[in-house]
């Protein structure tokens, strides 16, 4: 990889490559051992973690659809007691680890922030505000500019390491949504977690998910991914990581050039594990093939008509 | 892909050259994306298919792998059109095996529909290492939609054949003979892959007279080795069972039927 730089900084995070793996599509990231040496990525993010174990949903959890998929999992995890014990240890020490931080009551995300933040070996944290609040009726944390800033201000008291917001784009305005969570400290802002979707089975009459509607994910979803990264890279000066529908790294880069900092690959991890090494490589390839002596000098480079 | 043919029905055999396999025990699956590996990426349809490992042989760099399955989707009609060395995504083997048969006890493989590709590896060996007797039922909607009879036949194992139509074998549904058989059989043992209702009739009718059922439950999932949770399993008392990393093959005991069937 000679002659070109891929590190960035995400938010005080140093990454050797800008390319990580989304929370809920890589597991604990000991799953991917025989399939990928996880030093090749720039980092991982976690399954988001609970304060206790949680079971998830009933089946169906999952449905394909054109370019895409739905997924309703319910947040099935190990709880943060468990990861630390037993998952975080089995990686390698040189694993950028990136821990999903989630819960149903602001007091909770705190609380599991709390707990990550003892081990050294977490080198950043990722807010996943796409939960709905329980006290509120069910709305999601990321939809209610107020909640989701009692929400990111009560995380960055808990916490002193790097702190992202990964938001919903089940939102009119995500710049709106990235100017509050700068506001109350964050460090970065990740987006887009899923869409808000539902499919139909027309014999039966029934959803194809138990859990009624789920979470639109794929390549289908990657040009609304791209519009919201760019709408929010211009609202904030904190770094943006890109996710949504990233299974090449021609897709990576169109991220970077639309304001992203660092991405990550997804549901592109279910269908080939090895998809996160091969978009870091072939970003490696692209900016030598452009001549660019620093990764982070393609980021924001969007060419607007005059 | 070093061929792909019809068998009949909407039976589809594949033979594929796999580098640097290193064997599978019976009841293992793969993950085979849909159509061909070009130039581009495919993203539709998106996700791979989990379909069982029929049997594999070593060769020079790797192994020959046969997969037999229903071409009944858009997915599964790319997969069969892929031509001789053109390149399909594979990867396996993967989950967890059955149990090998107790030993002088008889081994029942109940199979039904798709779920006798996963039973032909496990009568081979079952009959070759000569600890248990084998007995294989196989269930069909007709004879044409039955897959793999010619080389159940050539096992030499005992065989029983029900179609729906009765256009082969006994007229009726597999567990019919299996719970003839079950009576009968004091030292029997079931291993049963096939559709939800005939999984859970095979349990039932083994929990009923106190004989161990292996199922090999064929849920949707998107990965194959335990990341999506989409294949996620009830378990009696609760909780899940990921069919793809804790199965595909589950002690019938241990599946919560009545909340994993819709």
């Amino acid at each position: 990889m000679s002659g070109v730089d891929l590190r960035v900084d995400l938010g005080g995070i140093a990454l050797r490559n800008p390319v990580l793996t989304a929370s809920g599509t890589f597991g604990y990231g000991t799953e991917f051992a025989p399939f990928l040496d996880l030093r090749r990525l720039g980092g991982i993010v976690t399954k988001s973690l609970t304060l206790e174990p949680r079971a998830g949903n009933l089946p169906p959890r999952i449905a394909e659809t054109r370019g895409g998929m739905l997924n309703a999992i319910g947040l099935e995890n190990v709880g943060v007691e468990a990861f630390l014990r037993e998952k975080l240890p089995a990686l390698h020490a040189d694993v950028v680890v990136v821990a999903s931080v989630f819960g149903t009551e602001i007091e909770h995300y705190a609380e599991v922030a709390r707990r990550l933040s003892v081990s050294e070996r977490v080198a950043g944290l990722e807010v996943n505000a796409s939960c709905p609040h329980v006290k509120s009726g069910g709305i999601e944390f990321g939809q209610n500019p107020n909640l989701l800033a009692e929400l990111v201000r009560a995380v960055r008291r808990a916490s002193t390491r790097p702190l992202l917001v990964k938001l919903s784009p089940n939102v009119t305005s995500i710049a709106e949504m990235a100017r509050v969570c700068e506001g109350e400290g964050a460090d970065a802002i990740s987006l887009i977690n899923t869409l808000q979707a539902l499919d139909v089975d027309i014999e039966t009459r029934r959803p194809v998910l138990h859990n009624v509607l789920g979470g639109l994910s794929g390549p289908a979803i990657l040009p609304i991914a791209l519009r919201m990264v760019w709408q929010a890279s211009r609202a904030v000066a904190i770094p943006i990581c890109g996710i949504g529908g990233i299974g090449t790294a021609e897709d990576a880069i169109k991220f970077l050039i639309c304001g992203a900092t660092a991405v990550q690959v997804g549901t592109a991890s279910y269908l080939n594990p090895m998809a996160a090494g091969e978009v870091a490589d072939g970003i490696a390839e692209y900016a030598r093939r452009h001549g660019l002596g620093r990764i982070a000098d393609l980021v924001g480079t969007l060419e607007l008509p005059r | 892909m070093r061929e792909s043919r019809a068998e009949g029905g909407a039976n589809q055999r594949l033979r594929l050259f796999v580098p640097r396999f290193g064997g599978f025990e019976p009841g293992q699956f793969a993950m085979l994306s849909p159509g061909t590996l070009g130039a581009a990426e495919r993203f539709d349809p998106l996700l791979p298919r989990p379909m069982a490992i029929y049997r594999a042989k070593a060769v020079e760099g790797g192994a020959e792998v046969d997969v037999l399955y229903k071409v009944h989707g858009r997915g599964t009609a790319l997969l069969a059109q892929a031509r001789p060395g053109e390149r399909v995504r594979f990867v396996g083997p993967l989950g967890r095996p059955f149990p090998d048969a107790p030993q002088g006890s008889l081994a029942l493989l109940v199979g039904g529909g798709t779920g006798v590709a996963s039973l032909y590896e496990l009568a081979a060996r079952t009959q070759a290492s000569a600890v248990a007797r084998v007995r294989v039922l196989l269930g069909a909607r007709s004879a044409e939609d039955l897959m793999g009879r010619d080389d159940f036949e050539a096992l030499d194992v005992e065989l029983v054949v029900a179609t729906e139509d009765g256009s082969l074998g006994e007229r009726g549904l597999v567990t019919e003979p299996l719970e003839r058989m079950l009576d009968a059989e004091p030292d029997a043992i079931v291993y049963a892959c096939g559709p939800t209702l005939m999984l859970r009739r095979a349990a039932d009718l083994s929990a009923a007279r106190g004989r161990r059922c292996l199922v090999s439950l064929e849920n949707a999932m998107a990965c194959g080795f335990g990341v999506c949770l989409g294949c996620a399993a009830p378990k009696v008392g609760g909780g899940f069972a990921l069919v793809c990393r804790d199965g595909p093959v589950l002690e019938a005991s241990s599946v919560d039927w009545e909340r994993l069937a819709r």
